[in-house]
């Protein structure tokens, strides 16, 4: 319970939208309540009806009235739940809606520290499913309960009018189903959870390896390893799903249990209150019958109820995330055109990491200039990169662009740097759209000039939709090569003073790597280029080339300058060139 | 709504036998329940005291009691089938995932296979267990009840029988209305509800375009068309519910107000009419549960017809025509390839007329541009792909094989990728993953060779360490090291297959990889694929592939005075400035 509470202290996506759309709310639970309303009470009249008619009255108008009620009530029934599904998933539906603009307000925050690689695309992946959690928390657990409960009161305020004690039992034997119950399943299947993710986990573990390592698998000849290791997961998921079983069966039987003892009592009941006369005795069969269409509502609760330990986790989990709003009012914008971009003696280490990145390091790029960096991996090619765009802090020294340090620049940032990364992101429009995302006011011939820069348009014309072919999801019907041409022609378009080439050829083969190359040093023959590379394919395109190397630059020059003096420089040349 | 598949299950004949005898007990059961509850209402109708009652009121209570109970009976009964075959099924698609090999995977997806064994036998539990019990109770309680009430009186039994399929009649054409509805609006429909994942996985270009802020009107904006579709769809789709609804409810309705009529005129007596007017909701009971489960059902179905294909699927035969035990290569063993031709799914023929003589310990280099068939050979050479029946011969040692998935020639060589999988275990279990009895000093000395030494120094338990996914990060090299090292620990494989294992890694990190490398291609058969130069220099054969075909082969030297397409390739290659 304690726990229950702690999830809502400082939450910021469950509890405010409860409230911003009340009068829906409202409607949508009032329907549900009218739904179960009708139901029960299509059997309480039902049962009057013949009790009565069975006095034999003396003209078929004294059961006229139950007669009409009967109709309406069967017809009531469907028509309120109808009703009551379309306004739930509308309601559900709006705050979707406003949960997904929330939901991308907080990533975007901090969407370039969310690299485009694999895992992130699953941890995005992951806050989407959370929200479908969400809302499979109002469908499925919040509206049936509160049904549910609200209903439960107005059966013990009713009841309780006859007589309060029937009523003060009513509250204990359905408090039993409405909260005790569900109480004991939330209870039961919280602890399980934990148990069944680790379980999951394995399980998923183990398949992953079976499946990614399966030539590994094949050619290693351990068949009889590889079944032993599926095995245990198997059979510890199947006992999990058996005491999960179990314990529905065995609470459901319980539930129905109390009804059939709620039944009895009712009976009981009758026997001492209603049996003064013979028309109050019409009442029995009424009160008696109006029971079993309740089963339904009451029920579904336990089961609804037992599934928040997984709605809680997607509900911590979205409230971790930092929605408050970005302080920009220091910054700034540049005034003249860019000229020089100085990084100047800067300091940086990871707040959680132990080495030093950058020591003292110092870099000037001029306008026009284009510089490659390289060094091996994780020396801090790309950390270099998020400091210069602002992305990072350095510990200490100075990043700035003409005079204005970078950190003030950041609204003005699409303006002053263009990006050219590993696996730039086509969206699943068109392939104008897609281009024009950068300069929403370019127009059509300004589109197609720039994909006729890239030298694509021959492709494009040999399509069957041309340019308005939609980009399948993630650019997946184009090729690497491809996908960067696209990338690249939407960068023309964006037309700012200073490019980022982050390794954008990393996955594509020599010959297209070459193709591209020379395409991407022809087009932005004016811009001043930072080139981050691994190898050193191309390198002849920029005047100057820097190795970084345990935080500093251990090579500078050009590349000529390079291969004649140093010899680390000259062997890697010649074997990239082949000539080794 | 039954799949015959489900019958040929072990045990579920008699199974369905045996839980449609319960069904029959448990409809009795009802009509027990619903009989003496009504003779207690009847007589506190009729203002008798309540110990007169007691009797048919405790009758009713074991009743119901023992209806409940069945229903757990039934569930018990079920589910050990259930279990076992969820539990099968599991295995088998393990073993079987086993035989078709990573040509499969490769041409499924990791995700679709790990989705197909991990929720897809997950819902087959769920539709198992739902779809039985239901549709047998579905079969038999309803008649249970109408007979009884058929006998009480006919004619409402009458009314209640002509509605039954008049119910199931109307689901259906508004199920499909709802489904036609539903596929016209399909595709626009599941672009919006992926609007939002691709938009968030855009956000860095986003952000790179400055266009990241205005985007979120934007994601309202389609949010907000995608709930109004939804609206649309589900409008339709709930019709089919309400008319379950509509015409139950109003069934009873109809049939309270009969019997109120019949009791008016004294054609029936209260007590058969409130037994069939308690007995009618229990009547619908079983078709409303089963159409409440009807979409689980639905995906259950799906997914297990899913589990059937793949179980389904030919494997190869006849793996052990080179004998069971690793072939010993020798410098005068032969492998060699006539006429040998491969297509995925029979069409196009993505290797053709492949001639290859292979002998002893020679290094031959596999060159091309990308996507001319360079890994589509390799596989081939691994025999993760199966030629074209009926096409050319293959030979090892002289002996006919009709591919090359031969447990013998499996185990006698190594294949290290562009990206080599790493498990999720210990660094000392990953790199004696092909040799698990192999010792600590055995897999340290291997390790060493492989330049690992200084890593695993910094590694927190040395080879202890967990690595693979999810644990401790290792770089592209590093990856490459330790797949070197599973070669340097087992010495007798002596078949390398190399499909471009430096491709990703940067150049300084390529140059020092290719020293640990050099030494191990010594007294090996090594099949080179690579599009990197410096690696043809240290091969004495090279196969130039072009479109599926060997279009020259020959040793390096040969191969340039030639001045054919090895020359060509090579210096495009070696390309730009």
């Amino acid at each position: 319970m304690k726990d229950f509470f702690a999830t809502f202290k400082h939450d910021t996506w469950v509890m405010p939208y409860l409230r911003k759309y009340k009068k829906l709310l409202a409607l949508t639970l009032f329907l549900g309540l009218m739904t179960f309303f009708c139901g029960s009470a299509l059997m309480f009249n039902s049962g009057y009806l013949i009790s009565k008619a069975a006095r034999h009255p003396y003209n078929i108008l004294m059961i006229y009235v139950p007669i009409v009620l009967t109709r309406a009530f069967g017809i009531g029934r469907p028509a309120f739940r109808y009703a009551e599904r379309i306004t739930s998933h509308n309601w559900v539906l709006r705050i979707v809606s406003d949960f997904r603009k929330k939901l991308y307000q907080a990533v975007e925050k901090q969407a370039v520290a969310i690299r485009q690689n694999f895992q992130t695309g699953d941890v995005l992946s992951l806050l989407a499913d959370d929200i479908d959690h969400i809302e499979n928390l109002y469908l499925r657990t919040v509206f049936p309960t509160v049904i549910a409960l609200m209903m439960y009161v107005l059966i013990v305020i009713a009841l309780g009018y006859f007589s309060w004690w029937f009523g003060l039992l009513m509250l204990l034997l359905l408090g039993l189903i409405v909260i005790v119950m569900p109480l004991l399943s939330v209870l039961v299947n919280g602890a399980r959870e934990t148990q069944s993710r680790a379980i999951q986990q394995t399980f998923y573990t183990q398949l992953t390896d079976a499946v990614m390592g399966l030539g590994d698998w094949l050619i290693s000849g351990r068949r009889a390893d590889f079944n032993a290791r599926q095995a245990a997961p198997i059979d510890e998921i199947a006992q999990l799903r058996r005491a999960d079983h179990q314990f529905q069966w065995w609470r459901d039987f319980t539930i129905q249990l109390i009804f059939g003892v709620i039944c009895l009592a009712l009976m009981v009941w009758s026997s001492f209150y209603w049996t003064s006369n013979r028309d109050s005795a019409n009442w029995i069969a009424a009160f008696v019958l109006s029971v079993f269409p309740l089963v339904d509502a009451f029920q579904s609760v336990s089961q609804g109820v037992s599934e928040w330990p997984s709605y809680q986790r997607s509900i911590v989990r979205v409230n971790d995330l930092d929605t408050a709003p970005v302080d920009d009012h220091d910054q700034t914008i540049l005034t003249e055109p860019f000229s020089v971009l100085r990084v100047g003696q800067i300091d940086f280490r990871y707040p959680a990491g132990q080495r030093q990145i950058f020591n003292q390091l110092s870099l000037t790029l001029k306008a026009g200039e284009k510089l490659a960096l390289l060094g091996p991996s994780g020396t801090g090619k790309s950390t270099l990169l998020k400091l210069i765009l602002g992305d990072l802090q350095p510990d200490a020294g100075t990043i700035q662009l003409n005079d204005v340090p970078i950190a003030h620049l950041q609204n003005e940032r699409a303006q002053l740097f263009g990006v050219l990364d590993q696996q730039p992101y086509l969206f699943n429009t068109t392939i104008m759209n897609n281009v024009r995302m950068g300069n929403l006011q370019a127009t059509d011939d300004q589109v197609k000039a720039a994909l006729e820069a890239v030298e694509l348009a021959p492709m494009i014309d040999a399509l069957p939709d041309g340019y308005d072919t939609m980009v399948a999801e993630g650019g997946a019907r184009f090729s690497g090569g491809e996908r960067q041409r696209l990338a690249l022609a939407r960068i023309l378009l964006q037309d700012a003073p200073i490019i980022i080439l982050d390794e954008p050829t990393v996955s594509l083969d020599p010959i297209t790597e070459a193709h591209l190359l020379a395409t991407v040093f022809r087009v932005l023959h004016d811009k001043t280029i930072l080139w981050v590379t691994h190898h050193l394919a191309g390198i002849n395109y920029v005047d100057q080339v820097r190795f970084l190397e345990d935080g500093q630059f251990d090579m500078a020059g050009t590349p000529q300058e390079l291969y004649a003096t140093a010899p680390r420089f000259k062997r890697l040349y010649d074997l990239d060139q082949g000539r080794d | 709504m039954f799949d015959p598949a489900l019958f040929k299950l072990p045990g579920m004949r008699r199974l369905t036998v045996i839980l449609a005898l319960l069904a029959v007990i448990e409809g009795i059961c009802i009509i027990i329940q619903a009989q003496f509850m009504s003779v207690a209402i009847v007589g506190l109708w009729h203002l008798k005291a309540l110990g007169t009652v007691l009797q048919p009121m405790l009758i009713f209570a074991i009743a119901w009691t023992m209806r409940q109970l069945l229903v757990v009976v039934k569930n018990k009964l079920m589910y050990p089938v259930v279990e076992k075959t969820t539990g099968d099924l599991r295995r088998q698609v393990m073993q079987k995932l086993y035989d078709l090999g990573p040509s499969y995977v490769a041409k499924t997806g990791t995700g679709n296979v790990v989705t197909t064994a991990l929720e897809g036998i997950d819902k087959v539990q769920t539709y198992l267990m739902l779809v039985v019990i239901k549709v047998i109770d579905m079969m038999v309680i309803p008649w249970v009840i109408l007979i009884y009430i058929a006998w009480l009186r006919w004619r409402e039994a009458l009314f209640l029988l002509a509605i039954f399929p008049l119910i199931i009649l109307f689901m259906i054409i508004l199920g499909y209305a709802a489904q036609a509805k539903a596929d016209r609006q399909y595709v626009g429909y599941q672009r919006m509800s992926n609007h939002f994942v691709d938009t968030l996985r855009g956000l860095p270009t986003l952000k790179q375009l400055g266009l990241s802020k205005r985007y979120a009107e934007n994601v309202y904006q389609v949010s907000e068309g995608y709930r109004k579709q939804t609206l649309a769809v589900i409008k339709i789709a709930m019709l089919s519910t309400f008319a379950l609804d509509f015409f139950t409810t109003l069934s009873i309705a109809v049939v309270a107000v009969f019997l109120g009529f019949g009791l008016i005129d004294g054609s029936i007596t209260l007590l058969p009419a409130l037994v069939i007017l308690v007995l009618s909701p229990d009547y619908f009971l079983p078709l409303r549960t089963f159409a409440s489960d009807y979409h689980a059902t639905l995906n259950g179905k799906n997914a297990f017809a899913a589990v059937q294909k793949m179980l389904a699927l030919p494997i190869a035969t006849d793996r052990d025509q080179l004998g069971d035990q690793p072939l010993a290569w020798q410098a005068d063993s032969t492998l060699s390839l006539q006429q040998v031709a491969f297509s995925y799914d029979d069409a196009q023929p993505a290797l053709s007329q492949l001639n290859i003589q292979a002998h002893g310990y020679q290094r031959i280099g596999i060159i091309g541009a990308s996507g001319s068939g360079k890994s589509t050979l390799i596989n081939l050479l691994g025999g993760f792909l199966t030629p074209t029946a009926g096409h050319g011969t293959i030979k090892v040692n002289g002996q006919t094989v009709t591919h090359l998935n031969q447990t013998a020639w499996q185990q006698s060589f190594f294949y290290i990728p562009q990206n080599p999988y790493l498990f999720h275990a210990t660094l000392a279990e990953n790199i004696a993953f092909y040799q698990p009895d192999a010792g600590l000093s055995a897999i340290g000395a291997a390790a060493d060779k492989a330049g690992l030494t200084a890593w695993i120094k910094t590694l927190p338990d040395g080879l202890n360490t967990a690595i693979g996914e999810g644990s401790r990060g290792v770089s592209g090299g590093q990856a490459q090291r330790i797949a070197l090292a599973r070669a340097f620990l087992d010495k007798s494989r002596k078949i390398l297959l190399f499909d471009e294992p430096t491709a990703h890694l940067d150049i300084e990190t390529e140059a020092a990889l290719k020293q640990t490398i050099l030494p191990v291609l010594d007294d090996h058969l090594v099949f080179f694929a690579t599009h990197r130069l410096h690696w043809i220099n240290q091969m004495d054969y090279v196969l130039v592939v072009d479109h599926g075909q060997i279009v020259e082969q020959g040793t390096p030297t040969e191969l340039t005075a030639h001045d054919g397409a090895y020359v060509q390739l090579r210096n495009e290659m070696g390309g730009g400035k």
